[in-house]
């Protein structure tokens, strides 16, 4: 059974863009197909076209994450950063930068994760650090052809 | 602009910087020359914001498609191995 229909994105507050969505999975599992390596790799990945060479994560506070995305014919694309807060099942907090700077300095990356009656509720909030910050980011990802679907690329958070 | 402040319980004053702080993020135009000063509605960025929007959208729905598929695999491995330590301490 999926759960597609619980998916949102919005980019509500000035500088924020929420992502929403229902797992029908227990929290645990969802937790860790979003902190384990060789699970994160598997489905971050876009649309079709693109593999993850390489996903590293050291899961505690002040340790990094590095991801990289590759595609035939585009160039890669690389982002990480470090986790500031870590509470396993419930709560990651991480900075995210991305290898080219499109926008000033960092943004702050909050992800919830709730369980109700077997189904785990996943809340990703990206802080920017201004709304023309967020803008940038969000333009810069579809020129580069990161965000679109089909035979140009993609790219990620 | 005495136009665009009539449906608005707002002075012209008022209007006025609303209006400002829409030509600075380049949403309207307005004609620097006529007595007028008529204000025009910039689609064309609207529009963009609304696509960058949607293309990451994309991104992530791509990616949640992945992972429903992947956590039925991990559910499916995860009964099979509960059978089988279940026949083991049989």
């Amino acid at each position: 059974m999926k759960y597609p229909d619980s998916f949102q994105v919005t980019a509500s507050a000035e500088c924020e863009i929420r992502i929403e969505r229902d797992f029908n999975a227990p929290r645990q599992m969802v937790f860790e197909a979003f902190t384990k390596p060789e699970l994160v790799r598997r489905w971050l990945l876009g649309p079709e076209g693109w593999s993850m060479p390489v996903c590293e994560i050291d899961l505690r506070v002040g340790g990094t994450y590095r991801y990289l995305w590759r595609k035939a014919g585009a160039p890669d694309m690389g982002m990480g950063g470090e986790f500031r807060e870590v509470v396993v099942r419930e709560r990651l907090v991480a900075t995210e930068r991305f290898d080219e700077a499109w926008y000033a300095g960092e943004a702050l990356d909050t992800t919830l994760f709730g369980e109700e009656g077997g189904v785990t509720k996943v809340r990703l909030t990206v802080l920017y650090g201004s709304r023309e910050a967020r803008d940038m980011a969000l333009r810069s990802g579809m020129e580069r052809g990161m965000w679109r679907r089909g035979t140009t690329g993609w790219k990620i958070y | 602009m005495g136009e665009l402040a009539e449906p608005f319980a707002m002075t012209q004053p008022a209007i006025s910087k609303h209006l400002k702080v829409l030509e600075r993020a380049g949403l309207i135009s307005r004609d620097r020359n006529a007595q007028r000063r008529p204000s025009r509605l910039e689609v064309k960025p609207l529009l963009e914001a609304r696509d960058w929007l949607e293309s990451y959208r994309r991104f992530w729905e791509s990616s949640f498609v992945l992972l429903d598929s992947l956590l039925d695999e991990m559910k499916t491995a995860k009964k099979k191995k509960k059978r089988r330590s279940d026949e083991v301490s049989r």
